[in-house]
């Protein structure tokens, strides 16, 4: 089929879209509050921000469980090119760079060769909840679904470093996965930290999620995971670590996946900062889980509302909840601690007395004292943990 | 891994916004009221023995209504991403728009003339724009 031809399929297709009013809603029509559900390959149903490359949300209700099925765990990549096909027999893991053993390792090696460790970690999405910035920003439009709490096991990248003997002024160390580019021109996806933080015993090769293979979507056979740092640098498919003797550059760190360098990473819509730094580790939030938005809560009847909280691994240490709107608030109960990168669950009773609409909050503190904003904006829609507000009706 | 091959990659881009025609069965509507299907065992794809393990990516793509530019935005964005980058924004201002179909050009290296970014940039505007408030933010990278 030439383009021309190609062209015109298209536009009669398109013709026939416009003849139809009801697939023209689906289509093109206003913004809906109901999302797509869609199936993809080893994953449950997940709701479709985009396909190609995909970008999926997990609905809400699994994060009534501690650790988040690998099934509904949420998709997030950058490039058109991802790997669908891993063949183990030839799959390697290089490790180069400023080293003085280069090593190309098998999964199995990794299996076999190095002490496993496992962390529960919880893993955010740079851009979840972007969907609730006034004004609205441009860029994947997740709501709350953007995270997942899982165990991850496998080896420390210090484990590997140290047999890799890394030589005398090394600076940083980049990461890089089998997902590519659909045009020369766009940067491969390529992301790196210090060597300290590198070393720091935490940050870990994971070939098991949950005691499983990842999903291919997921990262499948390898994934870096960073505790406490945003989902950016937990690089999927990863097959290349590359000791630098520099700081690493490139335009995933220069230009994308910066903030302000300023509090919470907040700046004015009028006033764009000019000092911006790479995102980093995770600031301080909590989602409900229960009740649903839409669920209707009747007069006189207990309720037990509930939620997860989360930091960058300093751990969660207060979580308050208020039915008011937020003229008071009381401490929720919290559940003992998973992890300290893992989500923490709390839970708080609640009776309403009389029928009407209430608006529940929770506010997270953690152990150095970081709570929630009440107001937040950054161009990018990056960092999101405003103090969520759920209303809901008792009648 | 180095980039593919230009032709290649259009031609598979072309394939998928071909596939994507087809609306697949695999899309449903989110409940309203969240809680849903408990029998996650019966949708986990069994891991084969093989040491080669294989997916196949499902597209559903939506179709987008012809109009003036229409041709431009398809020639130029799918070969990328699929048209879900549009629909899946809210309602922006030609300046938000402009910004992004800019990025693509400069900064992502879409080959697309300036006249023809103008033409997309209208295009995307008559599908899900609205009017300029003059304070729109414009888009910046890795969101």
């Amino acid at each position: 089929m030439n383009r021309r031809r190609f062209f015109q399929l298209t536009g009669a297709a398109g013709a026939a879209l416009m003849a139809s009013p009801d697939r023209m809603t689906s289509v093109l029509g206003a913004p809906s509050s109901t999302r797509d559900l869609v199936r993809f390959p080893e994953k449950t149903e997940m709701i479709l921000l985009t396909d190609r490359p995909p970008q999926l949300e997990t609905p809400i209700h699994y994060f009534r469980q501690d650790l988040t099925p690998n099934e509904a765990f949420f998709v997030r990549w950058h490039l058109e090119g991802i790997p669908t096909s891993v063949d183990l027999r030839t799959f390697r893991l290089n490790v180069s760079g400023h080293v003085r053993q280069p090593l190309q390792l098998s999964v199995d090696e990794l299996r076999s060769q190095f002490e496993p460790i496992s962390i529960v970690a919880v893993n955010q999405c740079s851009g979840n909840s972007r969907s609730f910035f006034e004004p609205r920003v441009p860029g994947g439009q997740w709501k709350d679904g953007a995270v997942g709490n899982a165990k991850w096991t496998g080896v420390p990248v210090k484990s590997i470093l140290d047999r890799a003997q890394v030589k005398a002024g090394a600076v940083d160390v980049s990461f890089n996965g089998l997902d590519a580019p659909p045009l020369p021109s766009v940067a491969d996806f390529v992301k790196a930290l210090s060597i300290d933080h590198a070393r720091d015993g935490e940050v870990m090769i994971a070939y098991a999620m949950n005691d499983q293979a990842l999903p291919m979507v997921n990262g499948f056979p390898l994934r870096l995971v960073v505790p406490g740092w945003y989902g950016t640098y937990w690089v999927k498919a990863l097959s290349e670590i590359t000791v630098l003797p520099n700081v690493f550059s490139n335009f995933w760190t220069d230009k994308a996946y910066r903030i302000p360098n300023a509090p919470n990473g907040t700046e004015s819509p009028k006033d764009l900062a000019k000092d911006t730094v790479p995102i980093n580790r995770f600031n301080v939030r909590s989602i409900f889980v229960r009740p649903d938005p839409d669920e209707t809560l009747h007069p006189g009847m207990p309720n037990e509302m509930e939620g997860i909280a989360f930091d960058a691994g300093y751990g969660i240490r207060r979580v308050e909840v208020s039915t008011d709107g937020g003229s008071t608030w009381a401490d929720a109960r919290l559940d003992s601690e998973i992890g300290k990168y893992s989500w923490r669950r709390w839970r708080a009773s609640w009776t309403p007395r009389n029928r009407g609409q209430y608006r529940l909050m929770a506010r997270a503190t953690n152990a150095i004292g970081e709570t929630q904003s009440k107001e937040q904006w950054n161009r990018s829609g990056f960092m999101w943990n405003v103090i969520q507000q759920v209303d809901v009706k008792v009648g | 891994m180095t980039p593919r091959i230009k032709s290649v990659v259009l031609l598979v881009g072309i394939a998928a916004l071909m596939a994507g025609c087809r609306r697949s069965s695999n899309i449903s509507k989110e409940p309203e009221h969240g809680i849903a299907n408990g029998k996650m065992d019966s949708m986990l794809d069994a891991k084969p023995d093989s040491p080669v393990h294989t997916i196949v990516m499902p597209h559903d793509e939506p179709l987008f209504p012809p109009g003036p530019g229409h041709d431009e935005f398809v020639a130029a964005c799918v070969v990328c991403h699929s048209t879900r980058y549009i629909t899946m924004q809210p309602r922006f201002s030609r300046t938000t728009w402009l910004s992004e179909v800019n990025k693509m050009k400069n900064v992502y290296g879409a080959h697309i003339s300036d006249e023809q970014v103008v033409k997309i940039t209208d295009y995307l505007l008559s599908v899900n724009g609205k009017p300029d408030s003059g304070q729109a933010p414009k888009g910046t990278y890795g969101e």
